[in-house]
């Protein structure tokens, strides 16, 4: 019997690990970004259709049900807009690897229609972070490229950026991300 | 008891079934749909409401559906609601949708992508988390105790479950009864070919449906029962749940020419066959059944559409769709289709 | 599962169990069975909280039933998956308790030849428990 446990203790909790194995599968047109990224190009698909940008492309169109392919792809620049942001204070749970606060950005990227999220700004006090603020992005050395596969989920960036820090342009008009904040 | 709208199924159409899917699910989807709404002459701008279903368990990440949402083209935004469980069900909700008057079309899409989980460990997730799902008992494992329950009984034989496998699967009944148990008394041939797949299914009201489609299937009646979920407490060689359901949805009121069932082992078509009062005039799954090809998700859906394309394109009169959930045909969902 | 890169989802899981499962699993850390009896009388093992025939509430209190029964069904599995109750060839088993008037689905450690519906088996321990279903480790002929 558990010494952890009284015998004239009513049993009211169970614990169960519930644990479950996934496969990682990464689709073609995320494998053909993850390959570009690590070639230092950053592409996108533009629909035939309505003309649209998105990065990373999705294989289709999602306003016009269009579907794309390579021969719809266009690079975009690897400098953005900050569309929104938040700073991120890490709760310590077990397997946290962040300790101190950090920012995380919904980037617009220049030739790009669709922003990406997730993305971290670095090089400049938090609260001086702000929505129009122009970065370029801050790439991992030929080297530490890494074959990501997995992390490629569709959305994001791959790891070959590392993060993204101001680039000194002056901040971009409202007009122009205004409606990209998500 | 809401009066009954006539409501058909105007088009329909899966993807075709694979393992191993290397593109994403909402690329996956993307020739069903766009298929059925062509066989159902509209766009995705005519549908009044969209249901989808998918199960977040395959891909093991919550809210995985939302992606797949993409598939609809949802600018501007539209009405849509999702079910965690199998696409017939969605099928279900938008039939009850319809019945508002204020639209006069829906679709409905499932996908499920079985190959990049352990199915037989994730089936297990499926139960009840205090007495069940702590010992991992899985879903080939609960159906061979519910074929062990039909042997002993004396209500079936391991030769009738080989010989509908064979008559699904091509092949043979005796060479089939060599092969070695998976969980006796199921072999391999008795247990579902898991699949990635996806289904969609356009639903539409009246006069509407007419216009879209030359001969609608028209849902005569539908509807679905659950029995209690622990298997201590049930009689496994029956399926009151499907009986009901079979009743309630008017199976007994005409012949059935073709049922679609989704029996995902060959002993289950035997209950079902019973539960629903199926004679040998009827013909049982043609397109395979969920024993040739089960993406689970997308299995009962794809019933309900075969069902519906007999009538369609097949010249039918009335067939009927079935689907189930939970351990040992636990739920069960009857769609009886009609052809003018 | 294919081969390939994959990753483990994994979450520790607590839950509240109520007075019906959390009696019956009190009562399985200390040794003993408990059922719930419905209000038509009958022993439900594993106690559930509503007769699963009427939907009504099962009466108040537990009945004590024997940690011996029969075997009312079976399936063997001859390759156990990693995460079943034994490593080894068992057979799940739908087990009346005497006492009882449902089964408890569980697993039954013995050969293949011995196992058939009406055999009598009993329950083995787990020895350390602590109030879930696997105190019961499985069940072993009698």
């Amino acid at each position: 019997m558990s010494e952890e446990t009284k015998t004239d203790e009513h049993v009211a909790f169970m614990s169960q690990m519930v644990n479950l194995d996934y496969k990682i599968v990464t689709s073609p047109v995320h494998r053909h970004f993850d390959e570009q990224m690590r070639e230092g190009r950053i592409v996108g698909h533009k629909c035939p259709s309505c003309g649209l940008v998105y990065v990373p492309p999705k294989g289709f169109c999602p306003r016009c049900s269009v579907i794309t392919n390579e021969d719809h792809e266009v690079e975009v620049k690897d400098t953005a807009t900050v569309t929104s942001f938040t700073v991120v204070t890490p709760i310590q749970y077990q397997g946290q690897k962040e300790r101190d606060e950090y920012v995380l950005a919904n980037l617009l990227l220049d030739g790009a229609d669709s922003s990406i999220g997730q993305q971290r700004i670095e090089g400049i006090p938090h609260d001086e972070v702000r929505m129009g603020m122009r970065v370029k992005a801050i790439w991992a050395t030929p080297d530490e490229r890494t074959e990501e596969g997995g992390g490629m989920r569709g959305w994001g960036l791959t790891s070959a950026v590392k993060h993204w820090e101001p680039s000194g342009e002056p901040d971009a008009p409202r007009e122009q991300y205004q409606e990209h904040v998500l | 008891m809401l009066p009954m709208t006539d409501i058909a199924i105007v088009g329909y159409a899966q993807s075709p079934p694979t393992f191993g899917v290397q593109e994403t699910e909402t690329q996956m989807l993307f020739p069903a749909v766009n298929e059925a709404l062509a066989r159902a002459n509209l766009t995705r701008a005519d549908i009044g409401f969209m249901c989808s279903a998918s199960c977040d368990y395959l891909s093991g990440a919550p809210f995985a559906f939302v992606q797949t949402l993409e598939v609809t083209g949802a600018w501007p935004p539209i009405s849509e609601s999702h079910v965690e469980m199998d696409g017939a069900w969605a099928l279900y909700e938008a039939w009850v949708r319809l019945h508002h008057g204020d639209i006069d079309t829906a679709m409905v899409f499932a996908s499920g992508i079985t190959s990049r989980c352990d199915w037989r460990e994730v089936s297990a997730l499926q139960l009840d988390p205090y007495y069940l799902m702590p010992l991992w008992v899985d879903d080939i494992s609960l159906a061979a105790l519910q074929a062990n329950a039909l042997i002993e009984s004396r209500k079936a034989t391991e030769r009738n479950f080989a010989e509908i496998a064979a008559r699904i699967r091509g092949g043979d009944a005796d060479e089939f009864l060599k092969e070695p148990y998976v969980v006796e008394p199921l072999r391999a041939h008795d247990t579902p070919t898991m699949s990635d797949g996806g289904a969609a299914i356009v639903l539409a009201v009246g006069d509407r449906a007419r216009e879209l489609c030359e001969r609608p299937a028209w849902i005569a009646g539908i509807d679905h029962r659950s029995e209690a979920h622990y298997p201590g407490v049930r009689d496994l060689t029956i399926s009151d749940a499907a009986r009901i359901a079979g009743q309630q949805s008017g199976v007994g009121k005409g012949p059935i020419e073709v049922a679609e069932l989704a029996a995902q082992f060959s002993h289950e078509e035997l209950v079902l066959r019973e539960a629903l009062g199926l004679t040998d005039g009827t013909v049982v799954s043609p397109s395979g059944g969920a024993l040739a090809a089960n993406p689970v998700i997308a299995t009962g859906l794809v019933r309900i559409g075969e069902a519906a394309n007999q009538i369609i394109d097949g010249g039918r009169k009335r067939t009927l769709g079935h689907a189930s959930a939970g351990p040992c045909l636990q739920q069960n969902l009857v769609c009886v289709l009609e052809g003018e | 599962m294919a081969a390939g890169p994959s990753w483990t989802l994994e979450f520790p899981y607590r839950r509240s169990l109520g007075p019906v499962v959390g009696e019956f699993f009190t009562g399985l850390r200390d040794g003993k069975v408990l059922g719930s009896r419905t209000k038509g009388g009958k022993v439900l093992v594993p106690p559930l909280e509503y007769d699963p025939e009427t939907g009504e509430a099962v009466q108040d209190g537990f009945v004590e039933v024997a940690e011996t029964g029969v075997v009312h069904n079976w399936a063997w599995v001859n390759e156990p998956l990693r995460k079943h109750p034994l490593d080894r060839p068992f057979a799940w088993a739908l087990v009346r308790l005497d006492g009882a008037d449902s089964s408890l689905l569980h697993a039954v450690d013995a050969p293949r030849d011995k196992v058939e519906t009406g055999m009598r088996v009993k329950i083995r321990w787990r020895e350390e428990r602590k109030g879930h279903i696997t105190d019961i480790e499985c069940f072993e002929a009698v």
